[in-house]
């Protein structure tokens, strides 16, 4: 996959759209439909970008899927719905699909590779692909739980029950 | 203990227990079926002690003063992701706070959140096929190989959507959709339309991937709810393996 700086807003715009199909599909309230596709092109691009300057897609994964996490839970204050309702989506357009793809047609190769033959080539391969694709899901698995698990503890409408409380005690 | 009193808090487990099913089989994670839950039962003055897996709900409704307490179990229907009604249901936890809503107007509430429309058929299917055509892009396919992930995804989600309604197990579900999908994409790699090449065939059965599964299964493993974690993630294996088996036994008819 090449990219250059021109390429990445034009992306972007498809990130969003492959998350908005799985957030139609996941059935989200019609009201974060937009948010979604912006939450999810600005994690992209944040990815690709940092792709661009050099850095190694797993970092580049994780750091996008932090993003998408840290904007779903602001997201999900504003918009009223729980912080998964924007990151689930959001963070499926990152997934390696390619790179499953290949670690799988490797694994083939190598179960019908008879014993003898020089299969180092194809071996190296699919453990490339295979790794990358273990390492990216978790990447977006664990980028986007954090700000959710940080945050969990002390949400916003919590603390402003809190207070309404302390009000009503202290009247 | 009097009826009166037994038949309240009867009425209130029931009304947990719908909380708390609702929730799990519609894509929320267990730390958070546990807060709502417990969230609900204290706003009505009752506490809740939960026990929950993947399949089934275990609940002790206990009165604030610790007189009158009742247990139940539950099963938990398998059914698929409607953040709509997850959401939903979170937005009513606090409204049972903030409005003191009565269980009668939780049960309503509920009622209400499980009959909201989904997104009509046709829709679902276009943006699904859009979101496949979308990850063509993103692996670098050409607006050729984009139409192709787009009907393949389309009629792959359609025979999906048919599957579940005939019942079938949703495994099998699955590995219908992709073998479907994986065909129509093969046909075109395999007949050399223009220069369409693997992306689209590896693009086509993308939208199966069990995304709410796996990030569910990690956030429950680091939220400490580790056997469920493992149940989410072992659920999210199979999904996988499901998909590989339609787009093998699609890649071995087309000899690819």
């Amino acid at each position: 996959m090449s990219i250059d700086l021109l390429t990445i807003p034009e992306k972007g715009i498809w990130f969003g759209f492959a998350a908005l199909g799985f957030a139609v599909l996941f059935n989200v309230p019609s009201r974060t439909l937009i948010i979604i596709w912006l939450i999810a092109a600005a994690g992209g691009m944040a990815k690709l970008v940092l792709m661009l300057y050099g850095i190694d897609i797993v970092m580049a994964t994780f750091a996008g899927a932090t993003l998408i996490g840290i904007l779903s839970v602001s997201a999900a204050h504003n918009k009223h719905a729980p912080p998964l309702v924007f990151s689930i989506p959001a963070v499926i357009p990152m997934v390696p699909g390619v790179f499953a793809y290949r670690m799988m047609l490797g694994l083939i190769k190598l179960s019908a590779a008879k014993i003898g033959d020089d299969s180092t080539q194809i071996l190296s391969e699919t453990a490339s692909n295979g790794l990358k694709t273990l390492f990216i899901l978790m990447a977006l698995a664990v980028g986007v739980a954090i700000p959710m698990l940080i945050t969990r503890k002390e949400s916003i409408k919590k603390i402003r029950h809190k207070s309404d409380n302390q009000q009503v005690s202290d009247n | 203990m009097n009826g009166e009193q037994n038949k309240k808090i009867k009425e209130v487990e029931e009304m947990l227990l719908d909380v708390g099913t609702l929730l799990m089989s519609n894509g929320a994670s267990t730390g958070r079926v546990r807060t709502t839950v417990n969230r609900i039962a204290v706003a009505l003055g009752y506490e809740a002690e939960l026990l929950i897996t993947s399949r089934s709900l275990m609940l002790t409704v206990t009165e604030e003063n610790g007189s009158d307490y009742t247990s139940s179990v539950r099963r938990t229907p398998p059914h698929g992701v409607n953040f709509k009604l997850v959401s939903g249901i979170s937005r009513m936890s606090w409204r049972v706070i903030e409005d003191k809503l009565t269980v009668e107007q939780i049960n309503q509430d509920i009622l209400r959140l499980t009959s909201l429309a989904h997104f009509p058929r046709i829709v679902v299917l276009s943006l699904v096929a859009l979101a496949g055509a979308s990850f063509c892009r993103l692996f670098g396919g050409d607006a050729l190989e984009m139409s192709v992930t787009f009907v393949a995804t389309f009629f792959g989600l359609f025979i999906r959507q048919e599957a579940i309604r005939k019942r079938f197990n949703p495994y099998v579900a699955i590995a219908f959709a992709s073998f479907t999908a994986s065909m129509i994409a093969g046909l075109s790699v395999r007949l050399g339309i223009g220069a369409v090449r693997e992306t689209a065939l590896a693009t086509s059965v993308l939208f199966l991937i069990p995304g709410v599964p796996f990030i569910n299964s990690l956030t429950d493993l680091l939220d400490g709810n580790t056997l469920n974690g493992i149940v989410r993630g072992v659920n999210g294996f199979i999904i996988a393996f499901a998909i590989a088996l339609g787009l093998l036994f699609a890649m071995k008819i087309y000899g690819i």
